[in-house]
């Protein structure tokens, strides 16, 4: 390449001329040891068991049954579920009872007898829940 | 670039994976003095730039029989891998992440005086030495191993745009260290 043709140097289209001169330079291929390591690599990784369409093996299984229940989230909700559950076997929590008086605040306890069910003004009942049957038995006829 | 003559690398890499070993023969023929070339440009150093290309074939091998045709190039894929690896071994030579390689704008000519190589490759090669890995990764893929802007994005992982601000950027920054190097380069001063 003559000197002309760098008087352009470093202007980026006489970088342009540079390029063209590496591109041309023809590079030293693979020398025979490194081309021999690689197919070496190539051979052993084409082993049966080594590149050969591979059954999945346990760890994949596992893999494929953790995805479908939607993964390390859905994982560690069973987990969760899992524990609670040897928690309440070895805990033997008490009677229920007084969850279910809390959850209905009260009304577990009301008196079934009419008179609370009812306007005492408008019927003046005071009696059990087989009297309010039949007041109701009577308006109906 | 990536086009090659005879069987497609996809017929050839599933040959592989068949058992056939001429097909590896033909594959490592085809592809490895490319990734050979391309990590020397790129790592500038003759036994990093063979074990990168050994990993990257390494890492083709054993995708094969998952390989599905018809998407990706194996060239492509493998450029790719052999960049990726290329870089991890810039960065770890620097020692600092690659964001936190600063991407100087100003001239500094100081920087090179210092070189005494009279041959012009081994001028360009050291100023490409001086480029942020990223820029120097997309120059040497665009002006030395001569893709295209969609195969460097493709080979790069980011955008065309992308690929032509860092070839752009890389281009001028190397035009300024090379500023330096007037003699080596048979420039008539």
């Amino acid at each position: 390449m003559s000197q002309q043709q760098w008087t352009d140097v470093p202007d980026e289209a006489g970088l342009d001329a540079l390029f063209a001169e590496a591109r041309a330079a023809d590079p030293a291929p693979p020398s025979d040891a490194f081309f021999a390591r690689l197919q070496t690599d190539a051979q052993a990784a084409q082993l049966p068991g080594a590149a050969g369409p591979v059954t999945p093996g346990l760890w994949s299984r596992l893999g494929a049954i953790l995805a479908g229940i939607g993964g390390a989230p859905g994982l560690a909700g069973v987990g969760a579920a899992g524990l609670a559950g040897v928690w309440i076997g070895f805990a033997a929590p008490g009677p229920t009872a007084d969850l279910v008086n809390s959850f209905w605040q009260g009304a577990a306890s009301v008196s079934p007898r009419a008179s609370v069910w009812v306007d005492g003004t408008e019927t003046a009942l005071d009696t059990g829940s087989a009297d309010l049957l039949s007041v109701i038995d009577g308006e109906m006829q | 670039m990536i086009a090659s003559p005879g069987p497609d690398d996809d017929a050839l890499l599933a040959r592989y994976a068949a058992g056939d070993a001429v097909a590896a023969r033909q594959l490592l023929e085809r592809l490895a003095p490319r990734i050979l070339r391309l990590a020397r440009r790129l790592l500038q150093d003759p036994v990093e730039a063979e074990d990168v290309t050994q990993e990257a074939m390494l890492r083709l091998w054993q995708i094969a029989p998952r390989w599905q045709a018809g998407g990706a190039q194996p060239a492509t894929w493998l450029h790719r891998v052999a960049v990726n690896l290329a870089t991890d071994r810039l960065r770890r030579r620097r020692g600092v992440g690659l964001d936190e390689i600063a991407e100087p704008d100003d001239p500094d000519p100081g920087v090179v005086e210092g070189m005494m190589q009279t041959d012009r490759l081994r001028a360009l090669d050291e100023a490409l030495a001086m480029l942020p890995d990223r820029q120097r990764v997309a120059v040497v893929l665009r002006h030395l191993e001569g893709m295209t802007n969609p195969e460097i994005a493709a080979t790069m992982g980011i955008g065309v745009e992308a690929v032509e601000s860092l070839t752009a950027r890389g281009k001028r920054r190397l035009a300024q260290l090379l500023q330096g190097r007037r003699d080596d380069l048979g420039y008539d001063r």
